[in-house]
């Protein structure tokens, strides 16, 4: 797998969509490729976010800390992306991830994601759109519950 | 010093003067030998005046003397000579000619080297004078002294005065007794016109200088001007932080420019001057003829001189101005040289200065500081003249752990100067025992009394050299040097007052603390910052760092051990996929090409980086093995995406410097090289491949994903490593150090050696793990103290520099604690710690000095509860209050634990 089929995969993610392609290969070649074992946890609740995560191959579960013990609350496969939140608003890690299978992803590092964004705005914007759907998504959800 | 460089020169140099001078005066007559020997062999071979009366020969050497006429008169004949025919006598005085003219070389030639020499011997003496002053500069007068300024005075100010001082007798004496024979000479013919001779010269020694007074107040001022020039240049290059902070260059530089401006005006003064002063003594030079063809003609057309004696007057004459020159000019730079000396003397003006430095120390007064330390009347005054603390008064018993609790002001941190002796701003008794505290010898008081400041001062070298530095007060065992290498070394260093003590012999006072040898004491340094929480940083410093396999062998083997461990360990553990280990018969797709090539790792800066790509041997070595047209197309490659996607990214965007092949500043060039490039192969330079190639070397497969890298390409690679080893062996043996399982490499850090392969790009967390991996391995093979001895070696760099502070703060606490003073005073130190941190270091402080004495600066009350004394200061009072129970159950020593003191101490 080269930076090319990265750069493919990164085009998969929402977030990334109308990024430059040019931009899609810096984010790609200042990423590190990184594999976890089955089981390897990609951070765990409560670290410091330090990076975001692009899964290229392979699947991982979020698991939420509980007095009972972790629950897995969602499966990531193909061109997640995850850890995101936690660099943008710089809070700890609100979720652990782990890996269910051998799995490869692309981890973006937290300052040079951010010098990125702060160097190219059109990449910006292409965040703050994707985050402005995801708002516009969840409050959907909130109409759609206290309706029912 | 003395004031007056004269009394200087002479008070230390007189036994040589005295000698060169006698060499000077016994060497004159072979001079006027060898000037009369000329009319000898004109007149007498040539001429034949020897001859005259017909005798086919004339006696050769033939030596008589004639007693002066109130001895009675008569001549002594010492030799009859040889007789010798006219071509003999011919061939007889040209030899001796030639004899004279080298007896002359060989005195010129010795005087000119004694006189070197005995002015290099003033010059280091004067040197080591200035250093064992600034050794001296009181506190106060360190506030003004400016270190940049000092430096110069004492490596560029003296330099002309050391070269002065060979001529500063001799000359004058050598060139004054030329010029008075000449004159004596003239006087001699006819008074009148030696009288008149004397007279232009009277004026020339009367004018001349008083010109000069103008050129030397210029003299005066340049040196200033050239020594803050000096001072300023090095205060911009010390604070060159606030000058990029606040953007100030554009006024550094006009300010620069404005101090260039003033030397220039003032040099411009000088040289004008110089230069009238010179023709004016010409012009009186040239003046003297005139009056003698003038008046010397006047007598003798009247007749009353003849007009041989006015020739050989003007012959002697001639003969006058140039020693007379030579002396004009020696007061020149007598002067010259005076000025500098007072500019000097004055920069180290006694008032600046402390008591000498005493190099014996008394034995018997070094007993430990124990008993009840009593202040009496202090005063301390403030910069504005406000009173920090006024008719201060305590008694505290020592020893005991006392708290100096500031009240915002200085005066807390004042006290604990006083304590220290680090300040001698005012006035009041400190009292020991029996003994004044600050009448107390350095020596005693250095290696009893420690303080640790704000400032952590750290000299470049290495970490451990900085721990030892309050060790080293005395030589106490000599290491063997040849006997004539140390006799040669001390005689000069008598001959020069310099110190007799070699740093080669062993300095350090291991007994002191405990220690056996070196070893023991790198132990109780290592033990020492372990407990102050440096132990992880020394460990990784010591793993960043190298060994020298020829030194420590032992270590090596254990090493190579450590590292066959290390490998079994990730196999048996799984951990295969985590360090790709370096294999002569395989690419190693987690490192760099050029690290593939050479399978080792350059020693020599042209194999480093881009310069191998510029390296003729190596490219040819490359080329030899078909892989530059290879390489050159990855260069394209890497060119092509680079200049692709960092483009819009502004020049020296961090990015840059973090993840590109190429520089900001080089990528326009790099694209120009792709435009060629695509207008044809052919149309690429032979310097555009050469930078083409650099850009491969330092690709890693693993890490930068470009996909250029295929199975034939890195076979190639891997079969080009023997031609390139061969070609650049033969180039230089020394350049690059080849990696071998089985041995270490002295060229890569110790951590390299250990895994002796990359950490995998590819592997999430695999650093962490890796570096756990290796510290367990380390810890089982007993190896943690070696790692940690090396990472003693690790250099702090400038003032520490490539410390953080908080290291910095440690090393600087470690130093004090390993001399186990008596008094400890802590006064700032821990500021570099956060508040957690600080708070365990002074409880491990108390712990330290149970049986010792620690004044520490708190800034409030809050832990002041677990020392034995607070020392209170309000309205200029000291206030003394006692624990009634110390907290760390502090037993005050009784006679048992004063003896342990003792034998510490």
């Amino acid at each position: 797998m080269t930076l090319e089929t990265e750069v493919q995969s990164l085009r998969q993610v929402p977030m990334f969509r109308d990024v430059d392609p040019a931009r899609l290969k810096l984010l790609a070649f200042t990423s590190e490729r990184v594999q976890f074992a089955g089981g390897q946890r990609f951070f765990s609740q409560g670290d410091p976010s330090d990076a975001a995560y692009v899964i290229l191959d392979g699947r991982a579960s979020v698991l939420l800390h509980t007095p009972g013990g972790d629950i897995q609350v969602a499966e990531l496969g193909s061109s997640a992306l995850v850890g995101e939140m936690g660099i943008l608003s710089d809070t700890p890690r609100s979720a652990t991830i782990m890996a269910t299978e051998p799995t490869t992803a692309l981890r973006i590092d937290k300052r040079v994601f951010l010098e990125l964004l702060a160097q190219f705005p059109q990449m910006s914007l292409a965040i703050m759109r994707e985050l402005a759907k995801r708002l516009e998504r969840t409050n959907a959800q909130l109409v759609a519950q206290s309706s029912a | 010093m003395e004031k007056s460089l004269f009394r200087y020169i002479w008070t230390h140099s007189r036994r040589d003067q005295l000698i060169v001078c006698a060499v000077v005066l016994a060497s004159l007559p072979f001079y006027f030998m060898s000037l009369d020997l000329p009319r000898q062999i004109v007149n007498q071979a040539i001429q034949g005046e020897a001859f005259r009366e017909g005798n086919p020969t004339a006696p050769f050497l033939h030596l008589t003397y004639d007693w002066p006429v109130w001895l009675g008169g008569g001549t002594l004949e010492i030799f009859e000579g040889f007789q010798v025919t006219r071509i003999g006598l011919l061939m007889g005085l040209s030899l001796l000619f030639l004899f004279f003219v080298v007896v002359n070389g060989a005195f010129k030639y010795w005087i000119n080297v004694e006189k070197g020499i005995l002015g290099e011997r003033m010059l280091r003496r004067m040197r080591f004078d200035l250093f064992s002053m600034v050794l001296r500069f009181t506190p106060e007068a360190l506030r003004t002294v400016k270190s940049s300024e000092t430096a110069t005075i004492i490596k560029d100010e003296v330099e002309p005065i050391g070269g002065f001082i060979g001529d500063a007798f001799i000359t004058p004496i050598f060139l004054g007794t030329q010029a008075i024979t000449a004159l004596l000479f003239i006087m001699v013919q006819n008074v009148w016109l030696g009288l008149i001779a004397l007279a232009v010269i009277a004026i020339q020694f009367i004018i001349i200088p008083r010109l000069r007074r103008e050129l030397l107040r210029l003299g005066r001022q340049r040196q200033l001007a050239s020594r803050q020039l000096a001072g300023r240049i090095a205060e911009v290059l010390d604070g060159i932080e606030v000058v990029h902070v606040h953007n100030a260059y554009n006024w550094e530089r006009a300010e620069i420019g404005h101090r260039l401006f003033d030397l220039f005006t003032v040099r411009l003064k000088i040289y004008n001057r110089k230069f009238f002063v010179k023709s004016l003594n010409n012009f009186l030079a040239q003046l003297t003829p005139f009056f003698f063809y003038a008046v010397g003609g006047y007598f003798a057309l009247r007749g009353t001189l003849d007009i041989g004696q006015l020739v050989a007057v003007i012959a002697a004459y001639r003969e006058l101005p140039p020693p007379l020159k030579e002396l004009i000019d020696w007061d020149q730079q007598r002067l010259d040289v005076q000025v500098k000396y007072d500019q000097v003397t004055q920069h180290f003006a006694e008032e600046r200065l402390g008591p000498m430095v005493e190099a014996r120390q008394d034995e018997e007064e070094d007993t430990p500081l124990v008993g009840p330390l009593v202040g009496e009347g202090i005063r301390v005054a403030g910069p504005h003249g406000d009173m920090i603390i006024e008719g201060g008064a305590f008694a505290v018993d020592l020893p005991a752990s006392v708290a100096l609790i500031s009240n915002g002001g200085t005066a807390a941190s004042m006290m604990a100067r006083i304590v220290a002796r680090r300040t001698t701003e005012f006035s009041g008794q400190l009292r020991i025992g029996d003994r004044d505290l600050l009448q107390l010898p350095h020596a005693v008081a250095g290696r009893r009394i420690a303080y640790a400041g704000v400032d952590p001062i750290l000299f470049p070298g290495s970490i451990r050299d900085n721990l030892i530095y309050g060790l080293r007060s005395k030589p106490l065992g000599k290491v063997v040097e040849s006997k004539r290498d140390m006799d040669r070394r001390i005689a000069e260093a008598l001959r020069t007052g310099n110190p007799l003590e070699s740093i080669s012999d062993q300095w350090v006072d291991y007994k002191r603390i405990g220690a056996k040898d070196e070893n023991d004491l790198d132990r109780i340094l290592i033990d020492l910052l372990e407990r102050i929480g440096m132990g992880d940083t020394i460990y990784l410093l010591g793993l960043a760092g190298w060994i020298d396999p020829a030194r420590d062998s032992a270590l090596a083997g254990r090493l190579v051990e450590a590292r066959q461990r290390l490998r079994e360990t990730f196999r048996s553990n799984g951990m295969s996929d985590l360090v790709e280990p370096f294999d002569p018969e395989r690419y190693n797709s987690q490192a760099t090409i050029a690290e593939n090539l050479l399978f080792g790792v350059p020693i020599s800066d042209e194999f480093k980086g881009r310069q191998l790509a510029e390296n003729a041997q190596f490219r040819s070595a490359i080329r030899r093995a078909g892989l530059t047209d290879g390489l050159v197309r990855m260069g394209l490659q890497i060119a092509e995406t680079m200049t692709e996607i960092f483009e819009g990214l502004p020049p020296g965007h961090s990015l840059f410097e973090q993840f590109s092949f190429i520089g900001a500043e080089e990528l326009p060039e790099y694209q120009k090289i792709l435009r060629r490039y695509a207008r044809g192969e052919g149309h690429l330079r032979r310097e555009d491949r050469t930078r083409l190639l650099a850009l491969p070397l330092a690709y890693v497969e693993a890490r930068h994903r470009l996909g250029l890298l295929d199975d034939g390409m890195t076979d190639r690679i891997v079969g080009a490593r023997g031609l390139v080893r061969e070609v650049l062996e033969k180039a230089d043996p020394e350049g690059v150090e080849f990696y071998d399982p089985e041995k270490i490499c002295a060229a890569a850090p110790l951590r390299d050696n250990l895994l002796f392969g990359r950490v995998s790009y590819q592997v999430a967390n695999a650093r962490a793990r890796v570096a756990q991996a290796v510290a367990t391995v380390i810890r089982e093979l007993d190896l943690l103290e070696d790692v940690q001895r090396i990472g003693l070696d690790y250099d702090v760099g400038t003032a520490g520099r490539l410390l953080s502070p908080q290291e910095r703060a440690s090393v600087n606490l470690v130093r004090c604690l390993v001399k186990r003073p008596d008094i400890l005073v802590v006064d700032g130190a821990l500021a570099p710690f956060d508040e957690a941190r600080g708070q365990q270091l002074m409880q491990l402080l108390l712990q330290f000095f149970q049986q010792q004495s620690l004044f520490m600066v708190l800034p409030n009350d809050r832990q002041a509860g677990a020392f034995d004394v607070q020392m209170r200061f309000r309205d200029g009072q000291i206030i003394i209050d006692n624990t009634a129970h110390p907290p760390l159950g502090r037993a005050k020593p009784g006679p048992e634990a004063e003896r342990i003191t003792g034998e510490v101490a």
